[in-house]
Formats: C-alpha cells, structure tokens, sequence
C-alpha cells in the first residue's frame, strides 16, 4: 500500500505493475548465479551419485560405464581401508572438534575479559586463520622434522625425550602430530566466533547475577553458557563440516601414511578415484561420506535458519 | 579493613593469571609463526646444527633468493594463484552481488528454500562434486586451464559471497529505494546506481574474503590443474616432497605465499570479523 505512488510512477512508464516489475527483475538478477551453481554443483552431486552405481576406470574414459547396481557400495564395508578411514574420521573428527571448541571457548573468555579486550590479540589470532593450509602443513613438516625439527630441539632440551622422536613414522603418533597442527591453525576463527557470540550476551545478565551474589565461576554455568549455546552448537557442526573436510594437511604431511595411520574418508576417496582410478568405488566412498555431512548440514541449518537471531534470550 | 585488603589481593593474583594465560596464548599462537619466519631466514647449515645457530650473523635473504629464481616454479605458481584468485572474486562479486540484492530485496518466489539449499550445499566435501566435474573439464578440454579452475572455484565461493552479501544488503534502509521508485527508478536502475555505490565497502571487503579462499585453495586445483596453471599451493607441496631437505627454502615458499593473503587479512579485519564471524552467530 505504501508503495502506491511509487507503483504509479512505475505504471507511467510500463504497463506492468511495479510488484510484478521487482519479481522479474529479481529472477533476472539471481538467474546467472543459479545457473553457475547448478552446473558447478547440483549437476555434479547428481552425477556422483549415477557414477557410484557404474563400473567407472579413469583409464576408460569414465561415465557412460557399465551399471553394476549396489557393488561399489557393497564393496565399502569389506573394505579394510574404508574400516581404517572411518575409524580415523571419527576419531579425528571427535578429538579436534572437542579440543578446537574447548579452545576456541577459553580464548574467547580470556580476550572479553577487562585485560584482553586489545585489538593484538584479534590480529594475531586472524594470522593462523588466513594462512594457507599448504604453508601450515609445511610449517609443521618442518617443525616435526625428525632430525632437526624444533620439536624435538626443544623437548630433547627439557628433558622430556631423550632421543629424537620420527613424529610422522608412527601411525598413532602421526595422526596426533596432524590433529595438534591443525587444532593449532583451526582456533582462532572459532574462538573469534565465540567472542562474537560472548559479546552479544547483555551485560544486564552479568550485573543481575553479580547482585545475586553469584560467583564469577556460577556466573559463567548460568548466564554465559545458556546464552552461547546456540553460538557453541554452531561451532561444533561448522567444526565438524571442516574437521571432515581435511585434506591438504594429510597430502603434505604423511600422504596417509604411515600403515594408513592417517588415511580418512576423504584422502581415502580421493586416493582410489586419483591414485588407482576406479572413479566409480572412489564416488561411493565420496557419497558415504557426503551423507555423513549432509546429516551435520542438516543440523546446521535446524540450527540455524536465516533471519532468526542465533543468540536468542532464553 | 582486611576483607578489603583480602579482596584486592584476590584480584591482583586474578589479574595476574589472565595476563600469564594471555601471554601462554600469544606465545601458543605466534610461536610456529615467529618460527618458520626465523627459518626462512636462515641458511640450511644454522638450521641443521643442534641447538639451531641463531646467530644474527648468519641471517640472510638467501633462501627467498632461491625460490624466486627461475630454477623453481614458486613464482609462476603465485602468479597463477594471483589471476585464478582475482577472476574467481571478480565473478563471484558480479554474479553474487546480484543474487544477494534478489534474495534480500526482491521477494524471488522460494527465494529462503534457494538461500538454504545454498548454504547446505557449502558443506558438501569437494571430492563429491570433483570427481564428475573432472570428468566433464577433461571432455571438454578444461583441465589445466584458468576458466576451469575459475568454474569450479565459483562452486564454493559463489554460495560464500551471496550469504555475506545478502546480510548487507538487507541492513540498507528501505526508504532509499522506495525513494528512488517515486522518482522513477526501475528495480535493476536501483540496484545499479543506488544500491551498489553505497554498499562499496562490503563488497570491497567480501572480494578480498573470496581472493584469500580462492589463493589459498589446494584440493581442486591438485585434481584440476597439470603444468600450465598450478597454484602456489601445488608450487609449496611439490617443493616441500621433493626438496625435503632444503628446509630453509621449503619454510621460505611457504612464508611468501602466505604475506599477501595474511597482510590481506589483517587490513581488513574489521570488514571480515563484521561480515563472516558475526554473520555466523546473528544469521
């Protein structure tokens, strides 16, 4: 109703009605990156999902494949490699979310308190995020080194090893060389989304509870985590999303080695359909885990849904 | 008199350990930095002697000499990333932006479905869509090219860019273009000369976020590139595997590809912690 003189301004130049004239303006404007998107993404998920029921060689030329029905899928759980790739996802996963958020919660506080509110401590904690993954892997290939890698420099200097630790030469060891470097490099975009969440928290609650007689430490179990639970929610699945996503670190690092110590489901995917070319084997494990992260999208967005405030009272 | 004393003593041990945990975290966050640097500047002969020689003598630029000479493709790999990463922003700028105003101004039917698919679709793992993209790229003779990098690039900046714009644009009062519909404006006309000059600094700011992602991109460019465009990140890979133990120079590469997209990063810090961490948490 508002828009009546503006619809009649619009109706001197065009017969069309100026609301009708908005509709097709804004299926003009969203066309051409709609069209983007479904090439460059909805067409291919699509096309993994066709490609994991064929018997799809790289070396044939791929596509157009014989259909072999369920025998990719059928052939994932016999799979050692997929047994040991899913057991390191998960792992992996769990370990680094858990420690990332318990991190990335600790910053967060200690730089909203009185003493840490310097704009240093945000400019150094956006140098790890902004750094290439490749260059963090490579740092931390350097500093792992088995000869004369800091690491071993400095705890051979503390006393805590006597001899040089091979870092990357244990399974067990090298899956927690690369969980430590990437926790390091994954911190501080969460801890900075969890300083945004703590300073939406209205400073009322905190002087309410002061009056109350609440301890800093009950203040932080009744006012500040009910208040960033759903900032904290959003941390885990986004965390989550990439923690399954690592690939760069293992590709520098250890190339999943060794004994497959730090093959995930991801490496895993990408080493059968590029290293040993069945792209059809290599596409079922790529949608086994698409599901799982379909699944913690799904979450994200139940969480999350546009326009709603995610650090709602209550 | 005591109780008061005690209290400010309680709080004088509490200050006390928030600067010792905030000088832990400095030392925990800028210590592998501060590392590599000291590393790239050092030749390999300090570097491999225990504990390392940090004697300032033996301080050098060598190793940046040599990963800028012709005997490695660090340079052509950082031009590469250079021209994919400007292409990729520039597109996703036009095309997002676009799509962002629709989305927050223009009531495009099952526009909020789109928005969702969209940003569900920012957490499917790239391997899903690379293994037919590569199919269809190699018939089509895009691999190894920029255009086909650009492509798939877009596939998850272009989401990115319209969920960050969208934000913007729908914080722009409405009055101004219902102003400019009184005065005649079509819709496209607003979105062109009023809507855009005044939204500059975002869009400025969400281009140097889609140059930082597209710059530092390994996976799709590992699959997706052979000779002719490999990225600084293959450059850094490929020395960091066959070059094991030149480690002055492998930590050099790996610094010089990393300034520009910190130095980025820094600059504009206040446009990327408003835009993309605080538009995590609000929605």
């Amino acid at each position: 109703m508002a828009d009546r003189s503006a619809t009649a301004a619009a109706g001197r130049r065009s017969s069309v009605g100026y609301a009708e004239r908005r509709r097709r303006a804004g299926l003009l404007l969203v066309a051409p990156a709609l069209v983007v998107l479904i090439a460059v993404l909805a067409l291919p998920i699509v096309a993994s999902i066709v490609l994991a029921f064929q018997e799809a060689d790289s070396a044939t030329g791929a596509f157009g494949g014989s259909w072999v029905g369920l025998d990719n899928f059928a052939a994932v759980p016999s799979d050692p490699a997929f047994g040991i790739a899913l057991r390191n996802s998960v792992y992996f996963t769990l370990v680094e979310v858990t420690v990332v958020v318990v991190a990335g919660l600790g910053i967060a506080l200690l730089l909203n308190h009185r003493l840490g509110r310097s704009g240093f401590f945000i400019v150094i904690l956006l140098i790890p995020w902004a750094l290439a993954p490749v260059a963090n892997a490579t740092l931390w290939k350097w500093i792992y080194n088995a000869n004369y890698g800091i690491l071993n420099v400095v705890l051979r200097q503390l006393g805590v090893i006597d001899d040089n630790v091979v870092w990357l030469g244990d399974p067990w060891l090298a899956l927690h060389a690369m969980l430590l470097a990437d926790i390091w490099k994954s911190v501080p975009f969460i801890a900075l989304l969890l300083l945004a969440g703590l300073q939406n928290v209205p400073q009322i609650l905190y002087r309410a509870a002061r009056l109350d007689g609440a301890s800093a430490l009950q203040a932080f179990r009744h006012v500040t985590l009910p208040q960033l639970r759903t900032t904290l929610l959003i941390a885990v699945v986004l965390q989550s999303i990439w923690a399954l996503k690592v690939f760069d670190l293992i590709y520098v690092l250890t190339k999943g080695g060794p004994a497959d110590g730090t093959v995930t489901l991801n490496f895993l995917a990408y080493r059968v359909t590029f290293n040993f070319g069945d792209m059809g084997y290599g596409a079922a494990i790529a949608d086994v885990l698409f599901l799982l992260m379909f699944g913690l999208a799904l979450l994200y967005v139940r969480v999350f849904r546009p326009g709603r405030a995610a650090v709602a009272p209550g | 008199m005591s109780a008061m004393s005690r209290r400010r003593g309680r709080r004088l041990v509490a200050d006390a350990s928030i600067r010792i945990l905030l000088v832990v975290f400095t030392c925990w966050t800028l210590g592998p930095i501060a590392w590599g640097v000291v590393s790239s500047l050092l030749p390999t002969e300090a570097l491999i002697q225990t504990p390392p020689d940090l004697s300032p003598a033996k301080f050098t630029l060598a190793n940046f000499e040599e990963v800028l000479g012709s005997g490695h493709n660090l340079v052509q790999g950082l031009l590469n990333s250079a021209i994919v990463a400007t292409l990729t922003a520039g597109i996703a700028l036009v095309l997002g932006s676009m799509a962002a105003y629709a989305l927050a101004r223009l009531r495009v039917p099952g526009g909020n479905r789109l928005l969702l698919i969209v940003l569900a679709t920012q957490m499917f793992p790239g391997i899903v869509i690379v293994i037919p993209l590569f199919v269809v790229l190699s018939r089509a003779g895009l691999i190894d090219t920029y255009a086909g990098l650009v492509l798939v690039y877009l596939s998850f900046i272009l989401p990115i860019v319209i969920w960050v714009l969208k934000g913007f644009f729908e914080a722009i009062p409405p009055q101004l273009e219902r102003a400019a519909a009184v005065d005649g404006a079509s819709p496209l006309q607003t979105f062109r000369l009023i809507v855009l000059p005044i939204s500059l600094p975002p869009l400025f700011a969400t281009a140097v976020f889609a140059f930082i992602e597209a710059w530092n991109e390994f996976f799709f460019a590992i699959i997706l590139t052979r000779l002719d465009v490999k990225t600084g990140p293959i450059a850094i890979a490929e020395f960091s595997g066959q070059y094991q133990t030149l480690y002055g120079q492998m930590v050099a590469a790996a610094v010089l590809a990393s300034i520009p997209v910190v130095l980025l990063a820094v600059v504009f810090r206040q446009y990327i912690l408003k835009g993309f961490v605080e538009g995590a948490v609000k929605g």
